[in-house]
């Protein structure tokens, strides 16, 4: 089976870019090893790899820098893994259009210097940006702190190419700003880890890059007083970029003083109004628990994303959730006793002014209870829950997969994408079997 | 759809009223002629029954009723559409939700509200407005459009360019399924679960579901807000000076242009301002924080000026500055004194084809001898060409449609689209093609079929097809009643 495939696959994409047998090491899953990786040179050449595969029956799995390749279920089956990394040009960026078309292989680090270059940037700032790809990003809607003021892809993207299972090349949106033409293609793309198409390309809405831009902290004795802190900052005057909230594991992993709480805060626009603010911010927290205002270096933004995740080095389990932000700092105590309840120590990091909360566990050893751990975490999704959130695990090692369903319940609206998927995908060959309600 | 029985309906008649209870159903003819199109009058469609239910649980029994008698629906708000799209293209049932108007819930703390569809867009600002928040999206229709319209067109409007469209104030959902199934789409908090189902929804022109309960984002109201009038010689010069603003890294809150002989009809009209003698003026708003304001403003009058305009003006006081937004915003009903009748255009471009794609529309409306009148969101590449023609006139309307479709046939060829914001409807179904391939539009049939498989719920709108019209055929203009009592505009 294995040698005639990789032999059609050469034909299609070229014998260097087919990986095959021990070369395949970094895109194995949960311990499954996928049938061969191949590196597509054109959207044509990925439209023939998917009708190949969908001829042989094997899945597709879309790979751009696998940096979230560990999301979702263990694979039920081995599949061929498409990696977009070739497929890495800007295609257009007219800046008095500000808007740019780029492949969708091209990492975001890459795309960011090239659009800074021209004063703009593109308002998604996940971590691992020199890694992860727009492609990857966007199928896994990843995000970070700027989202407080910017949004999330959904508020950037306005045009999408994708390879469909049937292996057509479908466009959605546009590449302008405004477009209610058709169904808005693009929102079905974001966070849809590649169950419904390969995205191949995109062109997203742009902003210039602001004159000055700092972020500062602020530390407190409670988590819940920062909370408060928070919430009175977003119902503020103030305009922040960023307002998150670390424990003291997170905070340290950051470089921060391991207070037991750290509100973190961003600014940007015109130098005068990032001071105002910045002064507006030292006399609102003052008054509730707040120790000063300290300058963070710039490099502490790009690792506030992960910032509970790396605070264990490689953690037992991280999960996020998403609550409403009233909800975010008892959110973190709660969970943060309900581990210590069971002798487990975490890190808590959220982006408080928008609700998302993510938790990580220590590993702690080889003698790690996955029974524990998924009791635990089965506690912080019922907390997430009862707030009418959810929780999804975004980073665990097999067994606690096999014990914890990653995905939170999808309920009813869990069956209408079983529909969708059925339309787009009938023989289920994108991804399948990783993500929501056994999609 | 066919005519249906006398006993039929008078069945169908009664069944419905259990459910809605008296006084929530219309079936005489002369009642249901105000049903009959929205604010694009050029097409018109009678429906059997128009329905007003008062809760999901009504909406939920009418839908299962009309899925089990395999009878079309369509639900409706306020009918300020412009593209046909609520209206009953194959007969059966109108929804109207003008009775589910409640806001349910004001969460200051979480910045979101949680409102029934039929609430009007400007009625949710000024609830939430003494607590110093407003619900963003501002169609130009607010004072009358409902937002539960406006999740089915994904509406925008002048400060969208700044704050994004309807969905990116939408969080979650609750929807009738067009099988009667009451189920949430997204929710109350962020990055919703699996697929974005509230993101897709949105924009749906009514053909995925109905929105029962909608869960919107609540925004700060500015410290600060500052207008300014740039006013120009010539056209070119005011679209260059749009993307010079961009370019420069201005994000204003909006970006309005209003060309000589929009501004002519206003002043005539109202007397707002505007240097008649100007061939087109730029409106441009900013907002934000008040530190900093002045050195913004000093950007966009630099701008400007190297874009070739002649006069710069900044709004002294907030009665200036009212009085400059109803010049913008009193347009369409300005037209009045220019002309019997026009047609809106909607359609979007690249911002740096702005001034190639408006010389060719004035082009293209001279060759078919029609005027034009243009006032539209620049900032967003949004125009908004208003052919002015006299239905009287034999011949004259199918000429304003000709040139209606040959400009929309120019926005795709510069790479843009044939909606910003109106939606396709019935109106623009058959211009589908120009911007989407084949493929494309089998795609989001596809995914249609995935909500509404059996095309009960408003049928006939969004895709092309040729007895997509129905009864629903263009006729000759006349103003929807909602405009002649001046609460609506066309933008």
């Amino acid at each position: 089976m294995a040698a005639p495939l990789l032999d059609k696959l050469r034909a299609i994409v070229g014998a260097a870019h087919v990986l095959g047998g021990v070369e395949l090491s970094p895109y194995v899953i949960d311990g499954r090893t996928p049938l061969a990786a191949v590196f597509p040179g054109s959207a044509e050449e990925v439209a023939a790899v998917v009708a190949f595969a969908a001829e042989a029956s094997v899945p597709v799995v879309a790979w751009g820098g696998g940096t979230a390749s560990s999301v979702g279920m263990p694979p039920p089956r081995a599949g061929v893994v498409v990696v977009l990394t070739r497929l890495r040009a800007i295609v257009e960026h007219e800046p008095g259009d500000l808007t740019v078309t780029a492949q969708a292989g091209v990492t975001l680090g890459e795309l960011q210097t090239a659009l800074r270059a021209r004063g703009q940037w593109l308002s998604l700032d996940p971590p691992d940006a020199e890694r992860a790809t727009l492609g990857g990003v966007l199928a896994a809607n990843a995000s970070g702190p700027r989202r407080h003021l910017y949004g999330t892809a959904r508020d950037s993207l306005i045009g999408v190419t994708v390879v469909t299972a049937d292996s057509s090349l479908v466009r959605g949106g546009g590449r302008v700003v405004k477009n209610v033409a058709g169904y808005d293609l693009p929102k079905l793309f974001i966070g849809s880890y590649g169950t419904l198409g390969v995205i191949v390309e995109a062109t997203l809405k742009l902003r210039p890059v602001p004159d000055e831009e700092r972020l500062v902290g602020v530390r407190f004795e409670r988590l819940k007083d920062a909370g408060a802190a928070a919430r009175a900052l977003v119902g503020s005057d103030l305009i922040p970029s960023a307002v998150d909230l670390l424990d003291g594991a997170a905070a340290a992993a950051l470089g921060l003083d391991d207070a037991p709480a750290t509100l973190v805060v961003g600014f940007d626009g015109l130098g005068e109004q990032v001071d105002w603010q910045v002064t507006q911010l030292a006399a609102l927290v003052a008054g509730g628990g707040g120790r000063g205002v300290a300058s963070l270096p710039p490099s502490a933004w790009s690792r506030l994303a992960r910032a509970s995740h790396n605070a264990f080095g490689t953690p037992a389990a991280v999960m996020t959730l998403s609550v409403l932000p009233s909800v975010v700092a008892d959110v973190m105590e709660q969970g943060t006793a309900a581990a210590r309840h069971r002798g487990l120590v975490t890190a808590w990091s959220a982006h408080a002014g928008v609700g998302i909360v993510t938790g990580a566990v220590r590993a702690d050893g080889d003698r790690q209870d996955p029974a524990t751990l998924a009791a635990v975490l089965a506690e912080w999704r019922a907390a997430a829950r009862a707030g009418g959130g959810h929780a999804s695990l975004t980073w665990a090692p097999l067994a606690v997969k096999e014990a914890l369903p990653v995905w939170d319940d999808a309920g009813p609206a869990g069956r209408i994408m079983q529909r969708i998927k059925a339309q787009l995908d009938p023989r289920n060959l994108l991804n399948p079997g990783r993500f929501v309600a056994g999609i | 759809m066919a005519s249906m029985s006398a006993d039929r309906k008078a069945a169908l008649r009664r069944e419905l009223l259990s459910i809605v209870g008296t006084g929530g159903v219309l079936s005489d003819p002369e009642e249901l002629l105000v049903y009959e199109s929205d604010g694009l009058t050029l097409f018109r469609a009678l429906a059997d029954f128009v329905v007003f239910p008062r809760s999901v649980e009504h909406v939920a029994a009418v839908v299962k009723l009309a899925a089990r008698e395999g009878i079309p629906f369509v639900a409706r708000g306020a009918g300020t559409g412009l593209s046909g799209g609520c209206l009953p293209a194959e007969g059966g049932l109108v929804i109207s939700l003008m009775r589910m108007n409640r806001v349910l819930e004001l969460d200051y703390d979480n910045q979101i509200a949680v409102v029934e569809p039929g609430l009007v867009n400007l009625h949710l600002s000024w609830a939430v407005g003494p607590r110093g928040y407003y619900y963003a999206p501002d169609p130009s229709s607010q004072q009358a459009c409902t937002i539960g319209g406006n999740i089915a067109n994904n509406s925008g409007g002048p400060h969208t360019l700044k704050y994004g469209v309807t969905v990116n104030h939408v969080l979650g959902l609750e929807v009738v399924m067009p099988d009667g199934e009451i189920v949430w789409l997204g929710g109350r908090t962020r990055d919703a679960l699996g697929f974005d189902l509230a993101g897709i929804f949105v924009g749906s022109e009514g053909t995925f579901g109905i929105a029962t309960k909608i869960v919107v984002r609540l925004m700060r109201k500015p410290q600060a807000v500052k207008t300014v009038l740039a006013v120009f010689d010539q056209v070119e010069h005011a679209s260059a000076a749009v993307s010079s603003i961009i370019a420069r890294g201005l994000v204003p809150a909006a970006v309005e242009m209003i060309d000589q002989l929009t501004i002519q009809a206003v002043e005539d009209a109202f007397g707002c301002g505007y240097p008649r003698d100007a061939a087109a003026a730029l409106l441009i708003e900013l907002d934000g924080l008040e530190t900093g304001m002045e050195v913004q403003a000093s950007r966009i009058v630099e701008a400007c000026r190297s874009a070739g305009a002649r006069e710069v003006r900044t709004a002294a006081d907030e009665a200036e500055r009212q009085l400059l937004w109803k010049g913008r915003k009193s347009a369409f009903g300005a037209y009045g004194r220019v002309s019997p009748a026009y047609m809106v255009m909607d359609g979007v471009i690249p911002r740096t084809k702005l001034p190639y794609v408006l010389s060719r529309v004035n082009q293209i409306v001279a060759a078919h001898g029609l005027r034009v009148g243009n006032v539209f969101h620049a900032g967003d590449g949004n125009l908004h060409p208003n052919i002015l023609y006299d239905p009287r006139k034999p011949g004259e309307e199918a000429r304003v449609v000709e040139a209606g479709a040959e400009i929309m046939k120019v926005c795709a060829e510069v790479g843009g689209s044939i909606s910003g914001e109106h939606g396709i409807g019935l109106e623009k179904a058959d211009f589908m093609p120009f911007i989407f391939s084949a493929a494309d539009l089998t795609f989001m049939q596809q995914l249609k079929a995935a909500f509404n498989p059996r095309g009960l719920c408003n049928p006939g709108k969004v895709f092309p097809t040729k007895k997509s019209c129905g009864e629903a055929g263009p006729v000759a203009y006349r103003p929807h009643a909602i405009e002649a009592q001046g609460l609506a505009q066309r933008f």
